[in-house]
């Protein structure tokens, strides 16, 4: 009873209240903002679905769903990679840091180069961004996320830079993690993108 | 006391548990499409599998039961956002349309 009156007591208890910053504060600005666009964004999906609700039913049938499924287990392994990046940094283990890093960076490039053959096989079947309401909110988000994930590639690049110079160690690794926050984020609005576009039909 | 405070993980097991759940729904979920076209239902499994791939990330990469109150209602708010969005848009897509007509 007298132990919990006694103020020391309360420090350990609001450090667990606040919780910690994954990466850094700059990061979760950047993703906050990020969030707040492709809600924006989705928002434009959902009004024009719900104008079109025909259009956004066939659209689906035209897309090459090889393509949206192929991007969306590259998406997703980078990002478990870039995970295991952060955990083995975590473990002092910088050299298998290095490496799930790198193994991250080759697969996300993946993205991209999957992007360019599925826009070359949508050219080809007659789909550009004047094919309907559908396909011009597809290109309209998926250039969008593409964009990001662009941004998200440049960040691998500079993070590795870092890490193959010695910039981080398993008591400050900042940098790293905030890179995996922003790149699981983009992760994250991919999936929904991948619903919308190629699972409901 | 310390001891209650959570620490974030190293361990790989629970990553590479979480890749492999979202693998497999993602493998899975361009099949619902084609065997589920036009039942109604298909829209709810869609909006739980998008929130389940996001709660995963979010939990198991992300590690949000351990970030400040801010961080976990941005990720929360968001994974909940979609889900809600699409349910609203098949129940009631009629009176949505109408509401957002110019």
């Amino acid at each position: 009873m007298t132990s919990l009156a006694i103020p020391l007591n309360e420090a350990p208890t609001e450090t667990v209240s606040k919780g910690r910053v994954p990466g850094n504060k700059g990061i979760w600005v950047g993703i906050t903002c990020e969030f707040v666009e492709f809600i924006v964004l989705f928002v434009v999906y959902f009004v024009a679905r719900a104008h079109f609700p025909d259009a956004f039913e066939q659209g689906a049938d035209r897309l090459s769903r090889l393509s949206g499924t192929v991007i969306t287990l590259l998406m997703v392994t980078s990002s478990f990679f870039i995970a295991c990046s952060v955990a083995t940094m975590r473990a002092g283990q910088q050299r298998r840091s290095l490496y799930w890093l790198v193994a991250g960076l080759i697969v996300s490039l993946g993205y991209p180069i999957a992007k360019y053959f599925e826009i070359q096989w949508n050219l080809a079947n007659g789909i550009n961004g004047e094919s309907g309401i559908f396909f011009t909110v597809y290109y309209y988000l998926t250039f969008n996320h593409l964009v990001h994930a662009t941004w998200g590639i440049l960040g691998i690049l500079w993070v590795l830079a870092r890490h193959l110079f010695g910039g981080y160690s398993p008591e400050d690794y900042a940098g790293l993690e905030a890179l995996a926050c922003y790149w699981h984020a983009t992760d994250i609005i991919w999936l929904v993108i991948f619903s919308f576009f190629y699972v409901l039909a | 006391m310390n001891d209650s405070i959570k620490q974030p993980s190293s361990a790989i097991a629970p990553l590479s548990s979480a890749w492999l759940i979202l693998v497999a729904l993602t493998l899975i979920s361009p099949f619902l499409g084609l065997w589920l076209h036009g039942a109604g239902w298909l829209q709810l499994l869609v909006a739980g599998i998008v929130w389940l791939k996001g709660w995963l990330i979010a939990r198991q990469f992300i590690e949000i039961e351990l970030a400040h109150p801010f961080i976990r209602r941005v990720m929360q708010g968001f994974i909940l956002f979609t889900p809600i969005m699409l349910l609203l848009t098949v129940f009631l897509g009629n009176h949505f349309a109408r509401w957002a007509t110019l």
